[in-house]
């Protein structure tokens, strides 16, 4: 669960690997041999042979991918993957800001309570949790009974088996991913910026809109990607809260590998997937390398 | 009567149990250059924090030109407020954040550059406009501070420790610019520091507070020289305390008797004291003469150390009672007397000697 924090790190310090790599470069190769081997074999290996197959299976050439990206249907699940990233992104941020800030400025005690807590959902089993917001958000559930009693509506609201579901589910998982690397930017803004945007006549909101948001954008830019990636290629949350009408490209992976045993069109969609996501990544390490670069924060 | 520009009413705050200041009341004419002076924890930051808008006071009120500031949120107040450190926005260039002010407030682009321009103008930082915070010494930060804190014309700027963070050349070059600012804009400044020559530079007058209580209100002269306790005449400057007896008072002119025995008139008395009652008399170093004048009063010391300071020396010294003294006379007014016996007299003028109450 340290995964955001730590990806950040390798993206801030990327200049100095980078001379640390080039000083040891000499000497040192022996010393990362076996890591190397290591990704070599359990990385660079199964992607390459995942690329062969998808331009080899059934017959060598490219109609996988022509398939892929020809195709309307095809064509709807990626849009439609994306759709689910960006709202889950989106929403993600909106829920996240508030409790960020909340642990940022908390007395630091009650603050690592509420953080155990945070990580303690992570630690639950992913499924374990899927299957409880079944349970809230079906048609029978907890959710629609509560607001059915209470007379607040007639009809259950279709929360389950659609896009709702599937963002409601999907946020929670990546609330987590957000908030922290959300809090590390936050905490390091002085309170009194604020207390000083207010007296130079800053209402609550613009002293949020002009000084709190811009000072807190590295951290959100860092947990909305990480969020957006790791949303791109989810599965089990899209495939038990999701409907059929918006199927996700892990969802389509799973279905021509083991249903329809089309591995060569399974195995390009998985590359564009990964294609997808290295580039955004690659994004993201540009963003904030020009940042540092230009001395801002 | 004339109704003050900022008058402090009976301004109370309590933390719980823990009472931070009790009763402050105080009257500022509009241009008067305050300050708050005291320990730290003695009530003078919340008072000032009270008037801010950052802390809401137990009981009391805060009157601007007679209307209460009270229910008015902090960024409706329109008081500037430069802070202990620098509070600049980190992301935005100098000249936005003077102009940060102008711009929450929809002033036109026109104004907002002429403003900026004379503000920087008036912290001579013109050539810095374009830098961002984190490339600026932090005196020069603090100037800018100073010049987002006028740039909208408050009516007052509050001050708190401003150059607590700041090395003491640098200290000494914006206390300065201070003073030229506050002369050349006539805005009204209440200052807190804990730094009492601080305070004697730059202050028209200054409020000594003591556990959230003002002990006394007055020029730097009047504490320096007519310290109303003997908290103010510790605080404020260099003291020396002798214990002594209280005799009589007569017409505020006190005789004691000195722990030594010997009896010395015309005392300054603060307040009355009995027949008898254990009081103690605070004298300043550079009170101390080495010679006898036409009013002094002597006291007979054991010369223990002597330290050349340029313009003073420096004399410890110890009474007849075994209390150690500092005394300072001028480094010209002791150079005749380099060799100067172990045990001698030092001489003081009585009117300038304060009696308190043990």
């Amino acid at each position: 669960m340290l995964v955001p924090l730590r990806n950040q790190g390798v993206a801030m310090s990327v200049e100095t690997q980078r001379s640390i790599a080039t000083m040891r470069m000499p000497g040192g190769l022996g010393g990362l041999l076996p890591a190397l081997i290591l990704i070599g074999l359990f990385f660079v290996v199964p992607v390459l042979a995942l690329l062969l197959r998808s331009v080899t299976d059934p017959a060598p050439g490219l109609q996988n991918y022509a398939a892929l990206l020809g195709d309307g249907t095809y064509a709807r699940v990626f849009f439609n993957t994306f759709l689910v990233a960006a709202v889950v992104t989106i929403v993600t941020i909106l829920v996240a800001f508030p409790v960020a800030w909340m642990l940022a400025i908390m007395p630091p005690a009650l603050a690592s309570i509420v953080f155990g807590i945070i990580i303690l959902s992570m630690w639950t089993n992913l499924l374990t949790r899927t299957y409880a917001w079944m349970v809230l958000l079906q048609r029978t559930g907890v959710i629609n009974r509560a607001l059915m009693a209470t007379g607040v509506i007639d009809q259950p609201l279709p929360l389950i088996n659609n896009l709702t579901g599937v963002t409601i589910g999907m946020v929670y998982i990546m609330l987590p991913f957000m908030i922290l690397p959300l809090v590390g930017t936050l905490r390091a803004i002085d309170p009194m910026t604020l207390r000083a945007a207010a007296l130079c006549g800053a209402s609550p909101f613009q002293a949020f809109r002009r000084i709190l948001l811009p000072l807190s954008l590295p951290g959100v830019a860092a947990g909305g990607l990480m969020v957006f990636v790791m949303s791109l290629g989810y599965f089990v949350t899209p495939a038990l809260l999701g409907g059929t009408a918006n199927m996700m490209l892990a969802e389509m992976i799973a279905q021509m590998i083991q249903s329809l045993l089309n591995w060569g069109l399974g195995s390009a969609a998985a590359f564009i997937l990964l294609v997808v996501t290295m580039a955004l990544y690659a994004l993201q390490l540009r963003l904030v390398g020009a940042r540092r670069a230009t001395g801002g924060v | 009567m004339t109704q003050p520009f900022l008058s402090i009413r009976k301004l109370r705050k309590a933390f719980g149990a823990f009472t931070a200041v009790h009763d402050v009341t105080l009257d500022i004419p509009r241009g008067e250059f305050l300050t708050f002076l005291g320990p730290s924890g003695s009530g003078k930051s919340t008072t000032l924090y009270a008037i801010a808008g950052f802390q809401d006071p137990s009981s009391g009120d805060v009157l601007l030109e007679g209307k209460s500031l009270l229910a008015v949120p902090p960024h409706k107040r329109n008081i500037g407020m430069v802070f202990q450190r620098y509070t600049l926005f980190p992301h935005l260039s100098v000249a936005e954040n003077v102009a940060f002010p102008l711009r929450v407030r929809r002033r036109p682009e026109a104004e907002v550059k002429r403003k900026v321009a004379d503000m920087l103008g008036l912290v001579r930082l013109e050539s810095f406009a374009e830098r961002l915070p984190g490339a600026l010494s932090g005196g020069q930060q603090q100037r800018v501070a100073l010049a987002r804190a006028l740039a909208y014309d408050p009516p007052i700027l509050l001050m708190d420790e401003p150059l607590s963070a700041l090395d003491k050349k640098l200290r000494e070059e914006i206390q300065a610019e201070i003073r030229r600012i506050h002369r050349e804009t006539g805005v009204t400044i209440l200052y807190v520091t804990h730094d009492q020559e601080e305070a004697l530079h730059l202050s028209d007058r200054i409020a000594l507070f003591r556990d959230g209580r003002i002990e006394q209100t007055g020029t730097g002269e009047d504490l320096y020289l007519r310290p109303a306790t003997d908290f103010v005449a510790g605080f404020i400057g260099n003291s020396n305390f002798l214990a002594a007896e209280h005799l009589e008072t007569v017409g505020g002119a006190a005789t004691i008797r000195l722990g030594d025995g010997s009896l010395v008139s015309g005392i300054s008395a603060n307040g009355s004291f009995e027949r008898g009652q254990k009081t103690r008399l605070m004298i300043r170093p550079e009170a101390f003469r080495l010679e006898r004048g036409p009013t002094s009063a002597e006291l007979a010391v054991e010369i223990v150390d002597v330290a050349f300071y340029g313009e003073r020396r420096r004399i410890v010294a110890r009474t007849a009672a075994g209390q150690e003294i500092d005394i300072r006379p001028t480094s010209a007014a002791m150079a005749s007397q380099d060799a100067a016996p172990r045990h001698r007299q030092v001489f003081f003028d009585p009117g300038a000697a304060f009696l308190f109450p043990a």
